[in-house]
């Protein structure tokens, strides 16, 4: 069927100044971890579980990563090499994740159904529900609201990735936009985070008492609703001024930086490791530029050592750091690409069979998922579509897909697609 | 035909009591809020009192001149005795220099939604509200421009903006049907694209691809200013339900009108003036579904596009549409008064889409000039029945301008701009709600935009404050220059006791956070 990405309705738009209006309240009274409802996110929230999520914008050649097919009709030029789970083998352009596999769950039977760029991105994201009339939260809102913030005084759903920042309510859908991302352009901090140096600490404070004391005046005889949100988008902005460490380049020792890389995809893994030991709930990190329909090998060549020296450097660390168990490691793109190589030594988009990676929290470590036929071009057992992902990051991530449900409105909607199950191989 | 033949004298004799209507006109306020009052008491909902001068003065500003007042024009203002002072003060701001300008930000913000700008476009919407063209030609202009036409031609930008390709998507003529049905139509017939909306029975697929088939053959012609051109409509458009998968056909029509026929023109025979590719002229066709739609969609007679235009006028003063959601008309949303708004549809009619009367006279009512003070005794007021004032949302451009006026600097782009990156909504999000942002609060805390216009300058704010003694006198300069009022006896407290607080080298920072917990306040930052 086809989708119309204009659906949205606005019966089911959650009015901002609604949830400003009746949620700042209790946020201002909780701080940011009052997001979320109550009983259920008080049960998970103890947990503690954290999520990193590696979106690699366009497609990732399962062939020169994952499914490695050499000597086969579309396999390419590159070889494959054993990992540390004897028997399973990764193409040569991932080493160092060859080096990790033991701590890996990895699916080669993946199978989605779109394999356009417009609609993709938010596809995948958002896990390709069925189509209820409304816009489902991507997945980094959708933990936002079943985890909320934990005790680290930020927000729940922090984005790292190239170009602008800011605050990305759209990610949100259905769930209102304070479930949206705060986008770390470049990974640095949202633009005027910093005092400046001429405004005292202390005139600051007495600035912002005035300023309070003036709210207050205001509105005393008036409705209170939108003075309340105002106030919220202060406290948010002091918050993060507290933790003005996590920008700290200084606090970065050299041997950090070179073992991710100093380019910009390993400095914003490394940045999602800083903003994950700071608690952060679910970190996204985004890679542009993963379209290789020309060109192909070479452009693998230069792209997948990046991929494969930072997010081996990070899986090493959270496990280094004993935060592997309670954080669910995800890296995938919006398709795979395809096996025949085109007129321009390029691959195309390819959703029929590629392959997504996972680590840690709730996962089995060391195995491998379904697999694809000897030329990569179909998936030869189970397919997985992404529906079923994201009924395995739910349970991986302690949230039964079978026993919540989201509430819009008055309507119930399931948090995955309902004709999709976790894949149990998968979960621990 | 008749009319030919009557001399002259008894046409207008015939004409004469149409020619009376403006002077009854003066009734048409009360009658609006009688529509409100009735509606308030049927609720049992306690109606504020009128706002004081103050907050009645900084709302005309803000919302027809696009800015606070100055010091000097509040003072005047205040110290007016006149029973007229208001009305006077309406008709001068509407019919002064500032209002053309604050009009076209105003629509250009509804109507474009911070996809793009274009110097002619704002020229365009800026030069139509200060010689008051008529809202029905200013709509038909938009969506359709003669050949050849200096006046108009910045007025294609609305259509020619959305029908850019935005990467390697193809043009978004889906999202363009869509914009078109929402804001002239007061209809979000976006999820009919694929099937008969889900929820809202009103919306037919078949509307919204009769309205589609107005637009489906216009392209984008890359000249400056940008132009649209059309491709000949040689026949119907066919869809299917997804559901159903009936092929179905439509020529043009708007929702619930008359479909236009499409003619059969040879090959070769669709065009008057034939498109010319080296002066890249698009040329004229016989059959021009986009000429269709701009007469169609802004005529009388089409009850949509009337209710949403006076709709999203009152919209504009008062904070809320009277059908609201702006864009979600249908039978089963149906608005707060539904008597008033055919009544001002009528209204509107009747005066020829005369912007600046209807704009005269919705100022003129109680509703706009309710206090935003909730009456005695109450909580909370529902917005839906306009018994106490809304607070609206600034946008980033009367924002700047304020902000610029209170501290005694000029407004100048360069500040919009900034302004407008950190306040403004992402593209295609209405800013129609009051929205407050972590960008937002880090740019009046911190941006050095802000912190320089604190520092004193000869003749600016921080410096006329510096030079008062009194510190009484500092308050009330204080307050009329940043809230256009003056202080309360406890606020003037809080002032003195913040001045002599710190030693006298410190001045000028007191002075600059006085100044400043007032700019970021919340009665600053909106329209109340």
């Amino acid at each position: 069927m086809r989708r119309n990405p204009l659906c949205q309705p606005a019966d089911h738009r959650l009015s901002r100044r609604q949830w400003l209006g009746t949620t700042a309240g209790g946020l201002a009274a909780g701080g940011l971890a009052g997001i979320a409802t109550p009983a259920v996110a008080e049960q998970l929230r103890r947990k503690n579980k954290q999520v990193l999520f590696v979106w690699i914008d366009g497609g990732m050649s399962q062939l020169e990563s994952w499914d490695p097919k050499p000597n086969t009709i579309f396999g390419g030029p590159f070889r494959a090499i054993p990992t540390s789970i004897p028997g399973v083998h990764l193409s040569e352009t991932l080493p160092q994740c060859a080096k990790i596999m033991d701590k890996l769950t990895l699916v080669r039977s993946v199978s989605t159904q779109d394999n356009s760029h417009s609609a993709g991105v938010a596809r995948i994201q958002r896990g390709d529900p069925k189509n209820r009339g409304v816009v489902y939260p991507f997945f980094g809102s959708a933990v936002a609201k079943w985890l909320g913030a934990g005790d680290s005084g930020l927000p729940p759903y922090i984005w790292v990735k190239p170009g602008s920042g800011g605050f990305i309510d759209k990610d949100a859908g259905f769930l209102g936009p304070k479930y949206g991302a705060l986008a770390l352009g470049d990974g640095k901090p949202p633009e005027n985070l910093i005092r400046p140096a001429s405004l005292s600490e202390t005139d600051d404070r007495e600035r912002n008492r005035l300023r309070k004391l003036a709210d207050t005046r205001y509105s005393s005889q008036r409705r209170s609703a939108n003075t309340k949100a105002n106030s919220f988008a202060f406290e948010m902005a002091e918050q993060l001024q507290k933790r003005m460490e996590l920008f700290d380049e200084t606090k970065v020792s050299d041997k950090d930086r070179d073992r991710y890389g100093r380019h910009e995809f390993g400095r914003h893994m490394l940045m999602a490791r800083r903003l994950l030991e700071a608690g952060v709930t679910f970190v996204k990190v985004t890679s542009y530029g993963w379209d290789t329909h020309g060109d192909h090998f070479n452009a693998v060549a230069n792209l997948h050592p990046k991929f494969d020296q930072s997010f081996a450097a990070i899986i090493q660390d959270l496990a280094d750091r004993g935060m592997l168990h309670s954080t669910l490691v995800i890296a995938l793109s919006e398709f795979g690409r395809t096996p025949r190589i085109n007129g321009h030594l390029g691959r195309d988009h390819w959703p029929e069979a590629w392959s997504i990676v996972m680590a840690g929290c709730g996962l089995k470590a060391g195995v491998v998922i379904g697999k694809t036929n000897e030329t990569g071009t179909d998936v030869a057992t189970e397919p997985y579509d992404i529906g079923h992902l994201f009924h395995t990051w739910f349970h991986a991530l302690g949230i039964d897909t079978a026993e919540h449900e989201y509430r819009n409105g008055g309507q119930p909607l399931p948090l995955a697609h309902e004709d999709m199950h976790p894949i149990r191989e998968a979960l621990a | 035909m008749i009319l030919r033949f009557f001399p002259r004298w008894l046409l207008v004799l015939v004409a004469f009591p149409v020619l009376l209507l403006p002077v009854c006109a003066a009734d048409v306020p009360s009658q609006i809020d009688q529509f409100i009052v009735e509606r308030a008491k049927q609720a049992g909902q306690p109606l504020s009192p009128l706002a004081s001068d103050a907050e009645f003065l900084r709302r005309v500003f803000l919302d027809f001149a696009g800015r606070i007042p100055t010091v000097a024009e509040a003072r005047a203002f205040l110290a007016d005795s006149s029973p007229k002072r208001r009305e006077q003060l309406i008709d001068r701001l509407i019919d002064g220099p500032e209002y053309g300008s604050a009009m076209a930000t105003a629509m250009h913000i509804a109507l474009m939604e911070r996809l793009g700008d274009h110097p002619l476009w704002t020229k365009y919407l800026t030069t139509s509200f200060a010689e008051n063209r008529p809202w029905n030609q200013i709509v038909r202009e938009i969506l359709w421009q003669p050949p050849d036409d200096e006046k108009t031609a910045g007025a294609a930008f609305f259509l020619a903006k959305r029908l850019e390709k935005i990467g390697q998507n193809p043009v978004d003529y889906s999202g363009l049907t869509r914009d078109v049905g929402r804001l002239f139509l007061g209809k979000n017939l976006g999820c009919a694209e694929c099937h008969d909306h889900l929820f809202i029975d009103d919306y037919k697929q078949a509307h919204f691809q009769g309205l589609h088939a107005f637009f489906k053959n216009s392209y984008l012609v890359n000249l400056n200013p940008p132009q649209v051109g059309e491709k000949p409509t040689t026949q119907k458009s066919t869809f299917a339900s997804v559901f159903t998968k009936i092929e179905m056909m439509t020529g043009p029509a708007l929702p619930g009108g008359i479909m236009l026929d499409v003619p059969n023109f040879k090959p070769g025979d669709e065009y008057l003036v034939p498109p010319n590719p080296k002066s890249k002229s698009p040329g004229v066709l016989k059959f021009s579904p986009l000429k269709a739609a701009s007469e169609q969609i802004p005529m009388p007679t089409n009850r949509d596009f009337v209710r949403n235009s006076v709709n999203r006028f009152w919209f504009l003063l008062m904070g809320r549409g009277l059908v609201h959601p702006l864009d979600l008309s249908h039978s089963r949303n149906p608005a707060s008064h539904p008597e008033l708004l055919e009544f001002l549809a009528d209204q509107f009619i009747e005066h020829h889409f005369d912007v600046k009367w209807l704009m005269k006279t919705l100022a003129r009512t109680d509703a706009y000039q309710r206090s935003s003070l909730l009456p005695s005794g109450v909580d909370d007021a529902p917005e839906k029945l306009f018994t106490t004032a809304l607070e609206r949302r600034l946008s980033p451009e009367q924002l700047a301008a304020s902000v610029a006026i209170a501290l005694g600097e000029q407004p100048s782009p360069a500040l919009t701009a900034k302004f407008i990156k950190a306040f403004a909504n992402q593209p295609r999000e209405p800013e129609e709600e009051i929205n407050p942002s972590l960008s937002g609060s880090l740019f009046i805390l911190h941006d050095s935009a802000i912190l320089s216009l604190l520092q004193p300058k000869p003749g600016n704010l921080i410096d006329r404050l510096q030079k008062l003694a009194d510190t009484a006198k500092v308050a009330e300069e204080l307050y009329l220059a940043l809230l256009s009022r003056t202080p309360s006896p406890e606020e003037i407290a809080t002032v003195a006791e913040v001045l002599l607080q710190r030693s006298a080298t410190d001045r000028p920072q007191v002075l600059a956070n006085l100044v400043w917990s007032l700019l970021a306040s919340m009665e600053f930052r909106v329209n109340h």
